[in-house]
């Protein structure tokens, strides 16, 4: 083996590792990298402790439409689109310092990790089946993640405005301002 | 008397956002571009500036980093969005990534038609 293939053999491991770490699923490691099935498997199981879980992976559209789950999407790829908009940033890499940078937003502000690494990744694969788009908000300009048939003109967020009953729910009652 | 405390503290300022800078740099490019919103050649810039540099930049009676490039018109909305339910943070933070140069020029041509 020439010491180039090993050489980018090596960089995927360690991305490998970095994704397992942030709680990535194995399908997610098998598209994403050339390394065999079997070898994966041993290096998730070695840094996760664990073996895989077994079941579909989360690939609801819907999901991302929930209000406080869009506003999370919204950030993480805020900071993918950033990150490969000024870098020739490799795509995988970009969704690992992506999902960092959007991990250590969330939590400095005291808020419940929404979107898991898989789910972000899910994300970006929306985004290359032209099924996911952004659009820009009319009353703050933010660009939030939309259906791609969904409608841009007048286009309000959920921030700006959220739905009736947003906030009422479980998963805001961990959240202190 | 004032003035001179003021200057001071620019120049302090200055002085360890330069160094922030270059550490962010050094440690992981991409991110340091992101976070401090500047372009890749300015990025290369700040991290070969030397430490004798450092000072003699530091030194301007102008802060170094300016405002982030979102308008006071956003700004306004998100610090007085009245149906604030607790993300005024995440906003600001995704607003920023949305408005910083390296943005995509449909973003920025939507902003200049707007006026």
């Amino acid at each position: 083996m020439d010491e180039k293939k090993l050489l980018g053999e090596l960089s995927e491991v360690r991305l490998a590792i970095e994704l397992i770490e942030l709680g990535a699923r194995l399908t997610l490691l098998e598209s994403e990298f050339n390394l065999a099935r079997t070898r994966l498997l041993r290096l998730y199981k070695e840094v996760s402790g664990g073996s895989p879980s077994k079941g579909l992976l989360p690939f609801s559209e819907d999901w991302f439409f929930v209000w406080n789950n869009n506003i999370h999407a919204s950030l993480f790829y805020a900071y993918f689109q950033r990150l490969t908009a000024n870098s020739g940033l490799p795509r995988i890499e970009a969704l690992v310092k992506a999902y960092k940078l959007y991990v250590e937003q969330v939590t400095q502000d005291g808020h419940e990790l929404v979107l898991d690494i898989t789910r972000a990744w899910t994300l970006l694969r929306f985004f290359d089946a032209k099924i996911m788009k952004t659009a820009s908000c009319n009353c703050c300009g933010g660009n939030f993640v939309m259906h791609a048939q969904g409608f841009e003109r007048n286009f309000v967020c959920v921030i700006c405005q959220p739905p009736a009953r947003a906030g009422q729910g479980k998963e805001h009652m961990n959240y202190h301002a | 008397m004032t003035d001179t405390a003021y200057r001071e503290e620019i120049e302090e300022l200055n002085f360890h956002y330069l160094l922030l800078a270059q550490r962010l740099i050094n440690e992981d490019k991409a991110g340091a571009m992101l976070r401090l919103g500047i372009a890749p050649d300015m990025a290369d810039l700040l991290a070969s500036v030397s430490a004798h540099q450092i000072t003699q930049l530091s030194r301007t009676n102008q802060l170094l980093c300016q405002f982030t490039a979102f308008s006071g018109e956003r700004l306004q909305k998100v610090i007085n969005n009245r149906n604030d339910k607790g993300f005024s943070t995440l906003h600001a933070a995704l607003l920023m990534l949305g408005n910083q140069g390296g943005g995509s020029s449909a973003m920025a041509a939507r902003g200049a038609s707007r006026g």
